[in-house]
């Protein structure tokens, strides 16, 4: 077995993933587009070694696998940044959410009382 | 036969009065509901002095799940029906009862605006657009369907019972893949033609840049709506009849 094909392979289990996730609503859609693009991307890159040496050559870089590993370090950033601010996002609207609900509370029990 | 009017409203304080007025010719503001979306102006408070119903979201979560939240509530409250109806402005009252006549023979009855070859005026990009959409949400829906995003709409008793459990909530989605999950569930999709205000209130997505998006997000939600199963609420509450059947 060769390298290209484990990667093939590799790449595949991480789509069929991302497709059965989506498939039981688990992963919202919302998330799926960039998962989606990353396994198809992985899957074209690893069968298709050419398209590396190409990109790579364009920008003037020596070795190839240092273009893969700067994208993939980059792209995983990106996806970082954006699981931190959906956390604050989120954070933020459970903090509105919990004090509606108190004043909401503290409004019924008061009517209770009269 | 029991129908809840529906109003999704997001800062609609301008328009939400007379939108209501103009419902009140027609059907009783007590089975009138606003689901104020998390609305920062007086939406909430004028519904309230009109004599509506008003639900409010704590948060701002999307006409989805506004429209998710007024299907609870009439689940609760013993609706037999729920017709959705913006509160732009965009729609009109005196088109209500057809959607309910037109309940008679199907269990959601889309109010299109293309139906009948309407006169409703957009671009000519726009209207290939509407096309391509209608011409999926169509073949998903195995009938011909003219005006899949229209949010002017009546589900009946069976609908109500599905959409109880689970409406779509993703942004822009929520007009198309109830279309395409009621389908999927075994209900019939029928459309009556109606003819549209221009917006009063809101503003409308006009800049290329936001259609292109909204295109695009339709079509891949259609496009995972192809290859989805059935929302795990919605298995629970089968695998439930069926237990009940056996038993």
């Amino acid at each position: 077995m060769t390298p290209q094909i484990l990667a093939i392979v590799m790449a595949v289990i991480l789509l069929i993933a991302v497709i059965l996730l989506l498939r039981s609503y688990v992963l919202p859609e919302k998330y799926a587009v960039i998962w989606l693009v990353a396994s198809v991307a992985a899957i074209v890159l690893s069968a298709w070694p050419g398209l590396l040496d190409a990109v790579s050559g364009f920008f003037g870089i020596a070795q190839p696998i240092n273009l893969l590993f700067v994208g993939a370090f980059f792209v995983i950033l990106l996806l970082l940044m954006q699981i931190s601010l959906e956390l604050a996002r989120t954070r933020d609207e459970l903090r509105k959410v919990v004090q509606k609900l108190a004043l909401e509370i503290e409004q019924v029990r008061r009517t209770d009382d009269d | 036969m029991r129908v809840l009017v529906a109003v999704p409203a997001l800062n609609e304080a301008a328009v939400i009065g007379q939108v209501l007025d103009s419902i009140q010719t027609v059907h009783a503001l007590a089975d009138v509901v606003i689901v104020d979306d998390g609305s920062r102006d007086a939406t909430a408070s004028i519904a309230r002095a009109h004599g509506a119903h008003v639900v409010s979201h704590a948060i701002n979560l999307g006409v989805g799940a506004a429209m998710g939240t007024a299907f609870k509530y009439a689940t609760r409250h013993g609706y037999d029906a729920v017709i959705q109806f913006d509160g732009d402005g965009q729609h009109r009252p005196e088109y209500i009862a057809s959607l309910i006549k037109a309940l008679d023979h199907a269990d959601i009855v889309v109010g299109s605006r293309f139906a009948d070859g309407g006169t409703f005026k957009s671009s000519a990009a726009r209207r290939g657009v509407q096309r391509l959409i209608s011409w999926v949400t169509s073949a998903y829906a195995r009938t011909r369907i003219t005006d899949a995003t229209s949010g002017f709409r009546i589900a009946g008793p069976r609908a109500l019972e599905v959409f109880a459990e689970h409406y779509p909530v993703e942004w822009l989605g929520d007009t198309v893949e109830s279309i395409v999950l009621a389908t999927r569930q075994g209900l019939t999709v029928r459309e009556i033609p109606v003819v549209m205000n221009e917006r009063a209130g809101g503003a409308p997505s006009q800049s290329i840049f936001r259609a292109t998006l909204y295109t695009g997000r339709i079509l891949l939600i259609l496009g995972l709506a192809g290859i989805r199963s059935v929302p795990p609420q919605l298995r629970a509450r089968r695998a439930h009849a069926s237990r009940e059947v056996t038993a």
